[in-house]
């Protein structure tokens, strides 16, 4: 930036930085003393030199920025408090359309449950299903013979009776 | 804490007594530590230390007086927005004043205004101010001249580049150092200190001109009234 402009301040150009700090009362004896004896033999630097410290003379003649006040660092709180007011309306605003969504999903279920428990304690029982009485298991003899199958036809009805009478001679 | 009243040691107030009056002043480490765990307290005593030089900065950046206090506002809360994400590497001073100098270009850029930049001969008794403080090296003593003073030095310093202009002033109005304009313009030392050696000239070359303008208009305005 700098070094790309020229600007003829009469200076040597490796000396600006230390005629800087020579004005500022930045550079220790050894150093401003060096620079003295430039300045002292060199015109150019001589003639900055002065326009320099003249111009320095000049600004630190102006008055700097008045201190706001107390009322300053109080604005500055009530506007942060405002800020976070917001911010905090913000992240509301940006979970509303999830908190509306639960609410509807929620009253939902709640009718579907109701709907499930009164159908289960009122209307359920007007159509009562038949309920299966419970029978004493027949105890079974594995022993015992094997039952005759049932006769098919009159034939087989006839040679039954037939059988039965024999047996029971 | 022996100058805080026992009843208040918990509360906000108690907290900004404590800043200023207590037996050991806080130091800016440990009222960035106390905002970050949520002090509000701190924070705004870090407000009160260092409003002035932001004030300062953001005054000499924008020139304009206006849109000062809005946008030093706008520091504040952005940098009490970020505390949290302040790691304490830099001073805090240096991190403040960055965030003043983003907010300021920010604030340009938007507006999409260029600094005011106006250019008016100076009247006779404003010339003779001048020459008063450029040869005797004394700064005006009576009460507002300082003021008029930089009126007068702020319409000359218009007619510089912008970098230089805003370097004059934080450097030799709002007393920042040049290590500090290195760092919170983003420059090298070396070059902050080029420019503003080469901006002095600068600024006495517009002195100068204005001078002889006068100087001019004095003589035109004499001979005028002889006719």
């Amino acid at each position: 930036m700098a070094t790309n402009e020229r600007f003829a301040t009469g200076a040597c150009e490796q000396y600006e930085a230390l005629l800087e700090d020579y004005i500022n009362g930045d550079l220790s004896g050894a150093d401003a003393r060096s620079v003295a004896d430039h300045w002292q033999t060199c015109a150019g630097c001589r003639s900055a030199l002065q326009r320099a410290a003249a111009g320095a003379r000049l600004l630190r003649a102006a008055e700097p920025s008045a201190n706001p006040g107390p009322n300053f660092a109080r604005m500055v709180m009530a506007r942060i408090r405002a800020a976070e007011v917001d911010e905090a309306a913000g992240r509301t605003n940006f979970w509303q359309p999830f908190v509306s969504l639960g609410w509807r999903f929620a009253a939902t279920a709640s009718v579907a449950l109701g709907l499930l428990v009164t159908y289960n304690a009122g209307w359920g029982r007007l159509s009562q299903p038949k309920i299966a009485t419970a029978r004493p298991i027949e105890s079974i003899d594995i022993l015992a013979p094997e039952p005759a199958p049932a006769p098919v036809n009159r034939d087989e009805v006839l040679m039954m009776v037939a059988d039965n009478s024999h047996a029971n001679f | 804490m022996t100058n805080v009243p026992k009843n208040m040691t918990a509360s906000a107030p108690a907290l900004t007594l404590t800043f200023q009056q207590g037996e050991r002043k806080a130091d800016d480490r440990e009222l960035v530590r106390l905002s970050q765990n949520g002090t509000v307290a701190a924070f705004e005593e870090l407000v009160r230390r260092h409003q002035q030089r932001v004030f300062g900065l953001v005054g000499g950046i924008l020139h304009r007086p206006d849109d000062v206090e809005d946008v030093a506002q706008q520091v504040f809360l952005k940098a009490y927005l970020g505390i949290r994400r302040f790691d304490q590497r830099a001073a805090f001073s240096t991190w403040l004043y960055k965030i003043a100098v983003n907010e300021c270009w920010d604030y340009l850029r938007k507006r999409k205004v260029r600094p005011l930049v106006y250019e008016a001969d100076l009247s006779e008794e404003q010339v003779s101010r001048l020459d008063g403080i450029v040869s005797a090296d004394r700064p005006p003593e009576r009460p507002g001249a300082r003021a008029e003073t930089r009126e007068i030095l702020e319409r000359m310093l218009a007619t510089l580049p912008e970098q230089d202009r805003q370097l004059l002033v934080l450097k030799e109005i709002e007393g920042f150092s040049v290590q500090e304009l290195a760092e919170i313009l983003k420059l090298n030392v070396n070059t902050v200190k080029v420019r503003l050696f080469r901006a002095r000239g600068r600024i006495m070359d517009t002195y100068r001109r204005k001078v002889t303008l006068a100087g001019k208009g004095h003589e035109a305005s004499a001979g005028h009234g002889k006719e």
